[in-house]
């Protein structure tokens, strides 16, 4: 018997997925190795998708609604994570942020990066039961809490951006918990008109300093942003980029913009643009093109999920691994302002390898139990 | 969907947000597109552009050589600067340095304390010059002391080295950095073959700035990978810079130490002596005194001291840095009476038949009496001009009259620039009704009295002593008025790398503006002029040398009005000479202020320098040949170590 389900599961076992994975961060590892051939990240990185992909095996073939189940719990070993972080001599503070909790022996973590699982199943926890009506005010209101907590620590560390990406998550929830459409539609033409009103709004009154209007103008008009001051970063980046033309120059020998330490953060914020460096155009459409399977799998395999709440657990994966991309890859591109938020899979990092992964084992246990009553 | 749950179309919001994800991708693939097939080249040459330097390799400046090809005048050479690396002084005490680097490197403590002080204040990419010309000691020291003070770093200068003690100053000039207005000057903004730029050494005075393009070398670079801190990581490309162009001048240095020591020796310490080939305008010697060290631009004037020391030459009232030869206008004297005698053959004026014209011992015009020196009686123009017969020559003026004067000055281009390679020539006065309108504004009219006054080198006549002495070797040659000029030729460079060779040039203005005298005419008048050194009673007998034909002239230039003559208002000394006077070779100038009679001080003068010239060429009518080796060995001597 147990035979039999084991072979079954081998059979379903969602090897493309993994594959996709394990590839894109291995790719990701060879771009850390030329952004940084000195250092040893890409060691760390290599032995961050090892760890990895033990743990999403182990998500994987754990019933990820028993997870759901004592999801609680996660959610709030997660809290007491991002709190005891905020805490000066737990905490590390780093460029002025304090993120990251050092573990002896095994280096440091950053909590805010683990919160993402967790927060994720309270959500789809909350918002999972059988739905056969609208979305309510009280139940919105108990999303926002459930995002809230996370955020607002985060916020106290203080991590932006990494606090930003926490929203998508929220957003694809209740868009798929039948939220009024006026609701959504509202809040769109709400942010469009709200963005520019209080771009204006704020600069005029000197609200938005002066530093974070460079760093909005830089994207509206990089050739004549300061380059040296606030523009420097996205104005490397895009040079970086634009300079690997179509094929890239990884096998030209020429010394990379990263090496001579023109890119800033290269192997974390900025590995796009490495990746653009040295594979070109064809490199970087090809990586576009396996995110794109990747969340098209993992979308299919919500469509298929056995019930709404591991319906909601992939989608809401897939929201902020899209969220991710699109903020850090457009950064990287020029398009939007400097974000420090880690391209998923690519980022050198093992917290946010592991999280990425844990997330992907989340997608493979909810398919593994498609056909399961 | 596996379970039951329509509830507001929720397959098609899933759709929506597969939609939305794709949308993304499908933007950040423009978006890729854009940045590097449509704009691929122009960001791989921002990339290229920040990350390889030019680093220039200053060239050698040509050298600049006397006119025998091997005596070297001005060469460059390397000095050593000692500087401080401001990166590495970041929140340091600068005073703590003062002590043990003005011990150790042997500067002056308070000076050192006073530079420190300033560099502080400068902003940060200024470099901070510790000690310049620093010798193999101090190299060696800051070797030594490398963990101590690791901001302490030796820089290798190309630097101009001119001979000591101001010899051949004024004629060689000195370098200087191009400055800011000079860059926005066409002449160096425009000039693209090999073009200036901030911070590039050039020529400012004399032969250094009239043939900076022949000498200035092109430089090389280095091309070299940097960091965003600009820290270079690796070479690319060297390319190696081509030297400029030697120079090889007219200057002969013997006649020029003779010349210099002439002055040097004089009363006032202050004249001009020039000599020249009349076979060809080629200037052997021009000295003008006083002089200044050169090597205070080249080397000095980047510190404070250096520039107090330029100042003061500035303001010196003796105008120390003035080349006189070019730039002095000075009266004549009766150095004038020379043209006048040829114009006035030439005009018709007097004949050679009849060239007798009263002496009378001066002239009395309206209720003026202007005297001679002498009671001539009627002296033909040979004897009026052996004795500098003033009263002869008041009688030509007038004859010729004001249009005869300005005719001759016209003839010989004495209103005209010469046209030396050297900068900052003035232009001489000579006289005209505009001169006189704009000289005496309150009796602007041209009187009789003025023509006598023009027609003996006074008042109206201040010529620079250069113009003066072409007229005059026109007049020695036969009529052909040379450009002077000081290049004999630039050498040849070869082709190096990206350097395409450079063409031996030589002066480029060689032939002269004739002007037709005629022969019998141009004889009686160096007759007179070989009679004024070589006959009983000429007036310039302290020029004669046994055995080669000099022929000359005086002048004694009145500085003020008679009876005012003593002191520092004394006259000039004037001598013109030539010689042999039938078949010139070599002429001179000379002129001593304020000292008195023109045979007294200018005459003998000229007869040195002429001894310098003889013992090359005529080493038979040479009196001692040691003794021009002996001043040329005086004066290099201090300038050929250190």
């Amino acid at each position: 018997m147990a035979a039999i389900i084991e072979s079954r599961k081998f059979r379903d076992f969602d090897w493309l997925l993994t594959l996709l994975a394990v590839a894109i961060a291995s790719f990701g590892t060879w771009m850390i190795l030329h952004a940084q051939p000195e250092a040893s990240y890409w060691r760390k990185q290599l032995l961050g998708i090892g760890i990895s992909l033990v743990v999403m095996l182990a998500v994987a073939f754990t019933d990820y609604r028993k997870l759901v189940n004592i999801a609680p719990l996660f959610y709030a070993f997660g809290l007491f994570l991002l709190v005891i972080v905020l805490i000066p001599g737990i905490g590390l503070k780093i460029n002025g942020q304090r993120c990251w909790i050092g573990v002896p022996g095994l280096g440091q973590f950053q909590p805010s990066e683990f919160m993402k699982i967790p927060t994720v199943l309270m959500l789809a926890r909350y918002f999972g039961r059988p739905r056969q009506s609208v979305l309510t005010f009280r139940e919105m209101l108990m999303g926002g809490v459930i995002l809230a907590v996370p955020v607002g620590l985060i916020m106290l560390e203080p991590d932006a951006g990494q606090a930003l990406t926490y929203f998508p998550l929220l957003a694809v929830v209740l868009f798929l918990s039948a939220i009024r459409m006026w609701l959504v539609v509202a809040a769109l033409v709400l942010m469009t008109v709200a963005v520019p009103a209080a771009w204006v709004v704020g600069t005029q009154t000197g609200l938005i300093k002066p530093y974070q209007q460079e760093r909005i103008n830089v994207i509206l008009d990089p050739e004549n942003a300061d380059r040296r001051g606030f523009g420097y970063h996205t104005w490397q980046s895009m040079v970086t980029v634009g300079k690997g033309r179509i094929t890239g120059s990884a096998t030209k020998g020429d010394a990379s913009q990263s090496k001579l330490k023109f890119l800033p953060e290269p192997q974390t914020d900025f590995i796009f643009a490495v990746a653009a460096e040295n594979t070109g155009f064809v490199g970087c459409v090809l990586l576009l093109i396996a995110y794109s399977v990747l969340l098209t799998k993992l979308i299919h395999g919500a469509r298929r999920a056995p019930d709404r709440t591991g319906m909601l657990v992939i989608m809401a994966i897939v929201g902020g691994l899209a969220f991710q991309i699109f903020i850090n890859v457009g950064m990287a591109l020029g398009l939007l302002p400097v974000i420090g938020v880690p391209l998923p899979l690519m980022s050198a990092g093992i917290s946010a390898l592991l999280t990425t992964f844990v997330a992907i084992g989340f997608a493979i246990s909810i398919r593994l139990r498609r056909f399961v009553n | 969907m596996k379970f039951e749950d329509e509830t507001q179309n929720l397959k098609l919001r899933v759709g929506v947000i597969h939609g939305l994800v794709f949308a993304i991708l499908v933007v950040l693939g423009a978006r890729l597109y854009f940045l590097q097939v449509v704009n691929g080249d122009y960001y791989s040459e921002r990339a290229e552009n920040q990350r390889v330097r030019l680093l220039r390799i200053p060239a050698p400046r040509g050298a600049i050589f006397a006119r025998d090809g091997k005596t070297i005048l001005v060469d460059s050479r390397s000095t050593y600067n000692i500087i401080l690396a401001r990166e590495d002084m970041k929140g340091k005490d600068w005073g703590e340095l003062v002590g043990p680097l003005s011990v150790g490197l042997g500067v002056d403590p308070e000076l050192l304390r006073e530079r420190l002080e300033e560099m502080a204040r400068q902003p940060a990419f200024e470099e901070a010059t510790i000690k310049e010309g620093a010798d193999r000691a101090d190299l060696a020291w800051v070797e030594a002391h490398m963990l101590e003070f690791p901001m302490l770093l030796v820089r290798e200068q190309p630097q101009r080295r001119y001979p000591e003690n101001g010899v051949l100053a004024h004629v060689l000039g000195y370098v200087g950095e191009i400055s800011s207005q000079q860059l926005k000057q066409p002449k160096f903004k425009d000039y693209t073959e090999n073009p200036y730029y901030p911070g590039a050494i050039i020529g400012q005075e004399g032969l250094e700035s009239t043939y900076d393009r022949y000498l200035r070398g092109k430089d090389g670079y280095r091309k070299v990978e940097v960091d965003s801190r600009g820290r270079i990581q690796r070479e690319l490309e060297t390319v190696a810079p081509q030297p400029g162009q030697d120079l090889v001048t007219s200057i002969d240095l013997d006649m020029q130490l003779a010349a210099e020591e002439q002055l040097r020796n004089s009363p006032n310490k202050r004249g001009v002596i020039v000599s020249m080939d009349p076979r060809n305008g080629e200037i052997l010697a021009m000295a003008s005194y006083p002089t200044f060290d050169p090597n205070l631009f080249s080397q000095r004037i980047g510190t404070p001291e250096g520039r107090k020391e330029a100042n003061t030459l500035l303001r010196d009232p003796l105008t120390p840095l003035f080349n006189r030869a070019i730039r002095g206008r000075y009266p004549p004297g009766s150095t004038w009476k020379i043209p006048m005698a040829v114009s006035g053959l030439m005009q018709g004026a007097i004949t050679i038949q009849k060239s007798n014209l009263v002496c009378g011992g001066g002239i009395q015009i309206g209720n003026k009496f202007t005297r001679c020196m002498g009671h001539h009686g009627s002296p033909p123009l040979r004897t009026a001009i052996k004795h500098s017969c003033d009263g002869y020559f008041y009688r030509l003026g007038l004859k010729m009259g004001l249009e005869g004067i300005m005719q001759m000055v016209d003839d010989f281009d004495l209103n005209k620039r010469t046209g030396v390679d050297l900068p900052h020539e003035l232009v001489s006065w000579t006289p005209s009704r505009e001169f006189k309108a704009r000289f005496n504004p309150r009796a602007p009219e041209w009187k009789d009295i003025d023509t006598v006054y023009a027609s003996f080198g006074q008042v109206y006549d201040f010529v620079t002593p250069l113009a003066m002495l072409r007229a005059q070797v026109a007049i020695a040659n036969g009529g052909r008025l040379y450009v002077p000029h000081l290049l004999k030729e630039a050498r040849p460079v070869p082709e190096i790398g990206p350097f395409a060779a450079r063409p031996k040039q030589t002066f480029d203005r060689p032939d002269p503006k004739l002007i037709p005298i005629p022969a019998e005419q141009h004889d009686v008048v160096v007759e007179g002029m070989w009679a004024v050194v070589n006959e009983p009673g000429g007036t310039g007998g302290a020029a004669r040398i046994e055995g080669f034909d000099v022929a000359g002239k005086t002048g004694t230039a009145q500085v003020v009005g008679l009876g005012k003559d003593v002191g520092k208002n004394k006259d000039h000394s004037w001598f013109v000479a030539y010689g042999p006077a039938r078949d010139p070779e070599i002429a001179s100038i000379a002129l001593i202020e304020n000292v008195g009679f023109g045979g007294k001080f200018a005459a003998p003068a000229t007869h040195k320098v002429f001894d310098a010239y003889l013992a090359k060429a005529h080493p038979d009518l040479a009196p001692a040949p040691e003794a021009a080796e002996a001043a040329k060995q005086r004066a290099l001597s201090t300038g050929n170590h250190q």
